[in-house]
């Protein structure tokens, strides 16, 4: 397995996210449109996984592989909100990230090397990923499901069902965004002897998981007042931005973190 | 607005005073502050509703306002080079020396103390209050207190040690000697490293290929750029007399790997054949020239792991002796020895080990506030959907009592 062959496992996936989208629409009933986009997810996991074993390595070192996981789970949250809160929309917008993430990785990779320094040879290395890019995963699904409340018809308002669902999938990327992190603090200690160093890249994870939670604790207060709801949203998801790959072109990050892929 | 009067009294005393220093903070001086810290929390908490001043450290504005400052002052650190330098208005502001300046302390200060109260206040309402918040609120605190406390006490040295030379000496950032309670005697050092990797330089661009060809078995063979790489002969430790082009197997300190290959253009048909070696600190590296403008080349190769046995002996005359990798660090104590480095112009065949020693006492209190805070993560996950901050949900429709019953709602 190489990524020669990222675009025919790609092309299947596709096929099923946008036949489940389409599903989703059509049907009456929940699950034809879960398995079809299931299936999808499983087609491009098995991409992962054959990469997993060629690489001789888990593929979570460069900023490719790292996309080809944020694809992955954003399509498993779309259905996992679909299957859940039965927003049919989700699905729509989870493949139209996904073609994204998968464009971007067909156009411009970003991977390469086979070796795997040893500072990455830990048992954090795999969950602290995985559990990251589900997380981005998380508050990418939510940030557009934010932007498609504020910028449709001004004159609907957001129903507090709807509303519930971005608190609800911020807490769930909120609390993932905790746990990637605790387990970098615990990883960083038993390599470095430091849980928390202030590395560009942690200072813009602290400035993203407290934004967050600053929305967590503004909302009870927030009932009324969805435009801030929604800006704050928009502001954190930049902030998580920053974190993962902004900081690669920050002139304050140059040659200060170690965390480079 | 306290959280903008606390940023302004932080910057007076930057530039009046400097870089906030916790020297005060050593043991027992952090220790005995932090209980009493932990007291004033508690008794503060106490006597909240005779003082309008303290309860309103602990409503939620505070708690926002605390969380916004420090959402603010983490940006202005990410945007900010941390290089300590002293120029400037960033400089001045000590933004530069962000974990120094007296802000930034100050406003972690005061968002760590609107934690702890709501920690204090949970405890005393427990049963009203999410599981999840309350073991977030108690880890952010731990984790908090002990930086804040702790952080004067921590010890970071960094140990050269060599073969069979027993090292009680460590030399810390700012390039001060140390002596450790324990020496430590570099026994063994092993370094496993990756097959090589052969490159197409382009000498006219000054550039290598993207692509390279892995010599992970002795008939390995591909296509970089327009050419077909074969090797022919490969050799994992090997070494040349000073006056010949041939390299021979050889064990032997400086033995360093080298492929004999055949380059040949995909469009032309050109050949070349020719050995290609990384060198070491013994041999000088070879390459492999392809007409005028390209050559192949072996960069050194990347180490897979490398690990240090070393002899650690304390004052009691207790000798261990420890295997110390990157990830697995040795434990004696409240020190951690770290393996950090090695004489990388030397790779595998280094005969010293650049070793970190940190002491750090407060380890075992984070620790657990951090397996906590994971616990409180998955809780959080579990748990989620269960609640609605937006109206009709169950925490919304709770009636608007005093700002500590409503905290329950925000995580």
């Amino acid at each position: 397995m190489n990524w020669q062959h990222l675009i025919w496992f790609a092309a299947v996936a596709v096929v099923c996210w946008l036949s489940g989208a389409v599903l989703a629409f059509g049907s009456s009933k929940r699950w034809p449109a879960t398995v079809v986009s299931l299936c999808g997810s499983g087609v491009f996991f098995a991409f992962i996984i054959g990469m997993w074993i060629s690489l001789e390595r888990p593929p979570m070192r460069t900023m490719g592989e790292t996309r080809l996981w944020y694809t992955f789970f954003l399509s498993l949250a779309g259905v996992a909100v679909y299957a859940r809160w039965r927003y049919k929309w989700i699905l729509s917008f989870s493949t139209l990230m996904s073609i994204v993430f998968i464009c971007i990785n067909l156009f411009k990779p970003e991977i390469h090397n086979k070796s795997l320094m040893p500072a990455l040879q830990s048992v954090w290395f795999v969950p602290h990923v995985i559990v990251y890019m589900f997380a981005y995963a998380m508050m990418g699904a939510v940030t557009l499901f934010a932007l498609y409340l504020w910028l449709r018809r001004p004159s609907r308002r957001p129903s507090d069902e709807e509303m519930g669902m971005c608190d609800n999938l911020i807490r769930i990327g909120w609390a993932f965004l905790s746990l990637g992190m605790i387990m970098g603090a615990l990883w960083a200690k038993e390599a470095w002897g430091d849980f928390w160093s202030w590395d560009p890249k942690e200072t813009w994870a602290a400035a993203t998981w407290l934004s967050y939670l600053l929305y967590l604790h503004l909302r009870p207060r927030l009932r009324n007042d969805h435009h801030t709801a929604f800006a704050l949203i928009i502001f954190s998801f930049l902030l998580l931005q920053m974190c993962w790959y902004g900081i690669n072109y920050l002139p304050s990050a140059q040659g200060a973190s170690v965390h480079v892929y | 607005m306290r959280c903008l009067l606390l940023f302004v009294v932080g910057i007076v005393l930057q530039c009046v005073v400097g870089d906030f220093d916790n020297g005060f903070l050593c043991y027992p001086w952090g220790l005995i502050l932090a209980v009493n810290y932990l007291y004033l929390l508690i008794l503060l908490h106490s006597q909240r509703s005779k003082w309008r001043w303290v309860n309103s450290l602990s409503d939620h504005y505070a708690s926002v306002s605390a969380l916004g400052s420090m959402v603010i002052m983490t940006i202005i650190f990410g945007l900010t080079r941390q290089d300590a330098s002293t120029e400037g208005l960033v400089g001045l502001l000590g933004f530069s020396r962000m974990t120094s300046s007296w802000p930034f302390n100050l406003l972690l200060f005061y968002f760590t103390t609107t934690v702890g109260l709501a920690v204090v206040d949970d405890l005393h309402h427990w049963r009203q209050r999410g599981l999840a918040a309350m073991m977030s609120h108690v880890a952010v605190f731990v984790v908090l207190t002990c930086g804040m406390f702790g952080s004067a006490d921590k010890m970071r040295v960094t140990v050269n040690a060599h073969l069979e030379r027993p090292t009680v000496e460590g030399v810390d950032a700012t390039g001060v000697s140390h002596t450790l309670p324990f020496a430590i005697t570099l026994k063994e050092f092993v370094m496993e490293e990756y097959p090589p990797k052969l490159y197409l330089l382009d000498t006219k661009m000054e550039s290598s290929s993207e692509d390279f060809l892995s010599v992970d078995n002795a008939k390995a063979e591909g296509n970089i750029d327009g050419w077909h790489l074969a090797v022919e002969r490969s050799l994992d430790m090997a070494g040349r007399m000073p006056d010949s082009e041939e390299w021979i197997e050889m064990v032997h300190t400086g033995a360093t790997p080298a492929v004999y290959l055949k380059a040949t253009n995909s469009a032309t048909g050109e050949s070349y054949s020719g050995w290609v070696s990384c060198g070491s600190h013994i041999f000088e590296p070879s390459y492999l020239r392809l007409g005028e403008r390209y050559a192949i080349a072996m960069p050194r190769r990347d180490a897979k792991r490398y690990l240090s046995r070393v002899d650690v002996e304390q004052m009691s005359g207790e000798r261990k002796r420890f295997d110390i990798e990157v990830n697995h660090p040795a434990r004696i104590g409240a020190w951690r020895i770290y393996q950090v480095g090695y004489d990388t112009a030397r790779g595998r065949w280094s005969s010293v080990s650049v070793l970190e020693c940190v002491k750090d006492g407060w380890y075992s209190a984070i620790h657990i506030a951090l397996w906590l805070m994971l616990s409180a993560g998955v809780v959080m996950f579990v748990t989620a959907g269960g609640r609605s901050f937006a109206k009709g949900g169950k925490s919304a429709s709770a009636p608007k009592k005093c700002d500590s019953q409503q905290k329950k709602t925000t995580l």
